[in-house]
């Protein structure tokens, strides 16, 4: 098995069509290969997401929005509704009464969509790792694509974690046709 | 109309001056020397006392070693699991031979969370990282010890 970062991707199911023809469409892969990554660039540069803090981290969310940081700069705009937003930054402690809530809000979100795991307490439970009342990491809940170690992680942090995101997309489009 | 040319006057007021977004992922930003980001480690220091172990609030750190054939603690493994670490600096303030010290290393985020079990390898490289990226620090500590 292939442990690489490429070959853990999903690999793409075109909607309505049969295997066969999804096979074909992802091996000649001529005429959408480059509409998928022209839209892999246009998303990854404009993330719009979900204002989803739960503890301390979402004050470095925050900073990392206002004018010091400023991700305005990639495109970056916080949304207060799933139905507007692509990824959902969890930023801080995910509780086990917080949790279905976490679960309904990504599935309110329109695909593609993407998750980033702010800080220790969303990666795998933080100083909680031990508390009866807490998630340990927000992958049990949900698909995780970022994870961003820290207590809580620096903006820039963040932003590395963000451009990271982006850099993903773009490679996910591109690798489309290579892994057919 | 006044108060359009007030409101003005306070916009136009901004313009001059200086810009305070820091271009992040083109400019690095200067952190304090006291800043806690990942941890470095100097194998060559441990004594093996296991302090950092114990006063760990998560428990994140494992250390094992032996004697060696003077008689003398030899580190072997030294793993700290960066998915649980809080940054407490609680062990480098415990640490009697300040062989675990922070870096100002933050860009750690990645795709899976394998990657954030640091060895002593890693740990080690950090902190040829860090003296590499402030050399002056570094030699501040070395005649620190001297002195």
């Amino acid at each position: 098995m292939e442990l690489n970062a490429d070959s853990r991707l999903p690999v793409i199911e075109y909607e309505g069509l049969t295997p066969e023809e999804n096979m074909e469409l992802r091996r000649a892969g001529v005429l959408l290969q480059p509409l998928e990554q022209l839209k892999a660039w246009a998303r990854s540069n404009s993330l719009w997401p979900l204002t989803f803090g739960l503890a301390c981290c979402a004050i470095e969310m925050m900073g990392a929005s206002a004018s010091h940081y400023d991700m305005d700069r990639f495109g970056i705009f916080f949304r207060a509704s799933p139905r507007q937003s692509d990824v959902m930054i969890v930023a801080g402690t995910v509780t086990k009464k917080m949790a279905p809530l976490l679960r309904r809000l990504y599935e309110q979100m329109a695909d593609p969509k993407w998750v980033v795991a702010m800080g220790v307490c969303a990666t795998a439970g933080g100083p909680y790792v031990r508390s009866y009342s807490v998630v340990k990491g927000v992958d049990q809940v949900v698909p995780v694509d970022i994870y961003i170690p820290g207590c809580p992680p620096s903006p820039p942090a963040l932003i590395y974690g963000l451009n990271l995101l982006q850099e993903k997309i773009r490679r996910e489009a591109r690798m489309r046709r290579e892994r057919a | 109309m006044f108060g359009f040319l007030k409101g003005m006057s306070v916009t136009l007021s901004q313009l001059p001056k200086k810009k305070v977004t820091l271009q992040y992922p083109d400019v690095r930003p200067e952190w304090p020397e006291r800043f806690r980001g990942v941890h470095r480690f100097i194998p060559e220091l441990c004594i093996n006392c296991n302090q950092c172990a114990r006063i760990c609030p998560t428990d994140c750190i494992s250390l094992g070693g032996e004697r060696d054939a003077n008689k003398k603690m030899r580190i072997d493994t030294f793993d700290i699991n960066f998915d649980i670490c809080i940054l407490c600096d609680l062990c480098t303030e415990v640490c009697p031979t300040e062989a675990i010290l922070m870096s100002d290393t933050f860009e750690m985020a990645a795709e899976t969370r394998d990657n954030f079990y640091l060895d002593m390898n890693w740990l080690y490289e950090n902190q040829l990282r860090y003296e590499q990226n402030h050399p002056e620090r570094a030699q501040a500590a070395t005649a620190g010890d001297d002195a």
